[in-house]
C-alpha cells in the first residue's frame, strides 16, 4: 500500500476539521435544540465566557495542580514497590496479584470507598488520581529493572561506581529510560481519568466538577465548551511523553 | 521468565494469608460504617447469593456489557476495514477518535443524559461507542500494516486479489483486531460500570452507589470484588488469545 506524506496528511486533517465544523454548525441550526446539540458558535461563546471569566482557568489550574501532585506520588510509590517486586520473589509475590487486581479493578467502583474513608478534600482526590495511575508506573519500573544489563554494570563497576543505590540509579534507571517513560505515559492518560472521576464524583472544583455542575444546569453548550480543554489537557500530557520517550530510544 | 518468578507452593500462599489477615485485623479495628474485613464481606456475598440480589444485578450488567460489545464488534471491525482500505478516509477520522478515546467518559456522562436519557440505551452506548472506536482504530491499524516482504512474496507468486487478502491481509490484521478487542472489552466494561453509578442506579455499578449511601461497606466491597473478577477473567482471556496470534505479527 502506498503511503502518503505526512504533509498531505495534514493538509486532508485541516480540511476534514473545517467540513466537520461546517456540518456540526448547520446540523445544529438545523436542528435549533441547545439542549441536545448547541451549534459551534454557541459552544465557541460559552468557551470564550469561561474564558473571561477566568472560572475556566481556576478549574484548569486545579485540576493540574491535582494531577501534578497525584501523578508525582505515583511515581514516587511505583518506582519503590516496582524496584521491590523486580529484585524480591516475596515482594513480587505479596504485592503483584493485588495491584494487577487493582489495575483489573475500574478506578470508579473504588472511589465512593475512598471517599468514605478519605473524605471530599483534596486528599481524596488525589488518593483517586493514585489508585488510577500507580499501576503502570509499577509494572513498567518492575520490568525496566528486571532484565539486568550485566555490560552496563560491568563497566560502571570498572569505572568506579560502588554500593548498589549508586548502581540503581546511574545505571539501571538510566537503562531502563524508555521503558520507564512508556509506563509514565500510560499513568498519566489513567492519571488525567482518575482526576476526572474524582473531580466529577466528588463535585468538587477542577474541570471535572466545572462539567458536573454545568451539566445538572443542563448547559450543553458549556459542557461541551470544558470537556474540550480536560481533552486537551490529556492529549497533550501524554504526548508530550510520548516524545520524550522517542527522544531516550536509545536500545 | 527467571526462576524469581516461578511460583513455589508457600510463597503465594503465605501472601494470601498475611493480606487477608491484615486486613481482617485492620477491617475489625476500624468503625463498620467505614470498613468491613473479608469473613463480613464473604458473609454479605452469602446473603446476597442466597436472595438473589447479586445475580439479578449481574444479569443487568451483563445485558448492557454484552450487548453493547457485540454491537460494538459487529460494528467496529467492518468500519476499521473501511478505515484501513480507504486510508484517506481513516486519516482524516483519526484525530476524532482519538480525542473522544482519550476524554474521560465520567466528563461525557452529562452529555448522554441528554442524547439517551438515563436507561439501558444510555448504558449501552457507553460500552458500544467507546469499545467500537477501540476494535476500529486497531483493525485499521492492522489492514494497513500488512507485512511488506509476505506480500512482495505473495506477489511474486501471482497471488490474486482474494488469494491475498485471504492468505496474507487478513492473517496480517488478526492480531492488531485481537489486541483492539482486548482494549475494547477493558473499556466496554469501565463504562457499563460508569452508566450504573452515575445513571440509573442500577446492576453491579448500583450496588457500589447504593452501599455508599446506605453506609454499608461489605456490600460495596462485595460489588467490587465482584466486577474486579468479572473484569479479570474477560481481559485475561482475550489477553492469551491476542498472545496466541501474536506471531503472526511478525516483526514490523
Amino acid at each position: 500500500m502506498k503511503t502518503r506524506s505526512n504533509r498531505e496528511i495534514r493538509r486532508d486533517q485541516i480540511v476534514g476539521v473545517l467540513i466537520f465544523l461546517t456540518i456540526w454548525e448547520i446540523t445544529a441550526r438545523f436542528l435549533d435544540n441547545k439542549l441536545v446539540l448547541p451549534s459551534v458558535s454557541q459552544i465557541m461563546a460559552a468557551f470564550w465566557d469561561l474564558l473571561i471569566s477566568g472560572e475556566l482557568i481556576l478549574a484548569l489550574s486545579e485540576s493540574i495542580w491535582l494531577l501534578v501532585v497525584g501523578l508525582f506520588i505515583s511515581t514516587v510509590i511505583g518506582f519503590i514497590l516496582g524496584a521491590l517486586v523486580a529484585r524480591s520473589r516475596t515482594a513480587y509475590w505479596m504485592l503483584n496479584p493485588y495491584f494487577s487486581a487493582l489495575f483489573a479493578t475500574p478506578t470508579i467502583a473504588l472511589v465512593p470507598l475512598v471517599l468514605v474513608w478519605f473524605g471530599f478534600g483534596f486528599p481524596g482526590r488525589v488518593i483517586v488520581v493514585v489508585l488510577a495511575a500507580v499501576v503502570p508506573i509499577m509494572f513498567s519500573v518492575a520490568s525496566g529493572l528486571r532484565d539486568d544489563p550485566k555490560d552496563l554494570v560491568d563497566v560502571a563497576r570498572s569505572f568506579g561506581v560502588k554500593g548498589e543505590l549508586a548502581l540503581l540509579f546511574r545505571v539501571r534507571v538510566r537503562a531502563a529510560l524508555p521503558v520507564l517513560l512508556a509506563g509514565l505515559r500510560l499513568a498519566a492518560g489513567r492519571g488525567v481519568v482518575g482526576m476526572a472521576v474524582a473531580e466529577t464524583y466528588l463535585r468538587l472544583g477542577g474541570i471535572g466538577g466545572l462539567i458536573k455542575s454545568y451539566g445538572s444546569l443542563f448547559q450543553t453548550d458549556y459542557v461541551f465548551a470544558s470537556i474540550l480543554p480536560l481533552s486537551l489537557l490529556g492529549i497533550t500530557i501524554v504526548s508530550l511523553i510520548g516524545r520524550l520517550e522517542r527522544r531516550f530510544h536509545w536500545s | 521468565m527467571k526462576m524469581l518468578y516461578k511460583p513455589s507452593i508457600w510463597l503465594p500462599l503465605l501472601s494470601l494469608v498475611v493480606v487477608l489477615g491484615g486486613w481482617e485485623v485492620v477491617g475489625r479495628s476500624i468503625n463498620p460504617l467505614l470498613f468491613a474485613p473479608p469473613s463480613e464481606v464473604i458473609k454479605q456475598l452469602n446473603v446476597m447469593i442466597a436472595s438473589g440480589e447479586l445475580a439479578a444485578a449481574a444479569k443487568i450488567t451483563m445485558q448492557a456489557l454484552f450487548l453493547g460489545y457485540l454491537l460494538a464488534v459487529v460494528v467496529g471491525i467492518p468500519f476499521g476495514i473501511i478505515m484501513g482500505i480507504f486510508d484517506r478516509f481513516g486519516d482524516i477520522l483519526q484525530p476524532y477518535l482519538y480525542a473522544i478515546f482519550s476524554t474521560p467518559r465520567v466528563v461525557v456522562v452529562p452529555l448522554i443524559v441528554v442524547w439517551f436519557g438515563i436507561g439501558f440505551e444510555a448504558r449501552l452506548f457507553l460500552v458500544f461507542f467507546w469499545a467500537a472506536i477501540a476494535i476500529s482504530v486497531n483493525t485499521a491499524q492492522g489492514v494497513r500494516h500488512a507485512r511488506p516482504d509476505l506480500v512482495e512474496v505473495a506477489r511474486s507468486f501471482q497471488a490474486n486479489r482474494m488469494q491475498m487478502a485471504r492468505h496474507v491481509l487478513i492473517p496480517g490484521a488478526i492480531p492488531f483486531v485481537l489486541a483492539g478487542l482486548r482494549i475494547g472489552a477493558e473499556r466496554a466494561i469501565v463504562g457499563v460500570i460508569i452508566g450504573e453509578m452515575f445513571l440509573q442506579i442500577v446492576g453491579l455499578g448500583g450496588i457500589i452507589t447504593q452501599g455508599s449511601s446506605d453506609l454499608l461497606p461489605a456490600k460495596m466491597l462485595c460489588a467490587v470484588v465482584v466486577i474486579a473478577s468479572m473484569g479479570t477473567i474477560i481481559v485475561t482471556a482475550l489477553d492469551m488469545l491476542e498472545r496466541r496470534f501474536q506471531s503472526w505479527k511478525g516483526t514490523v
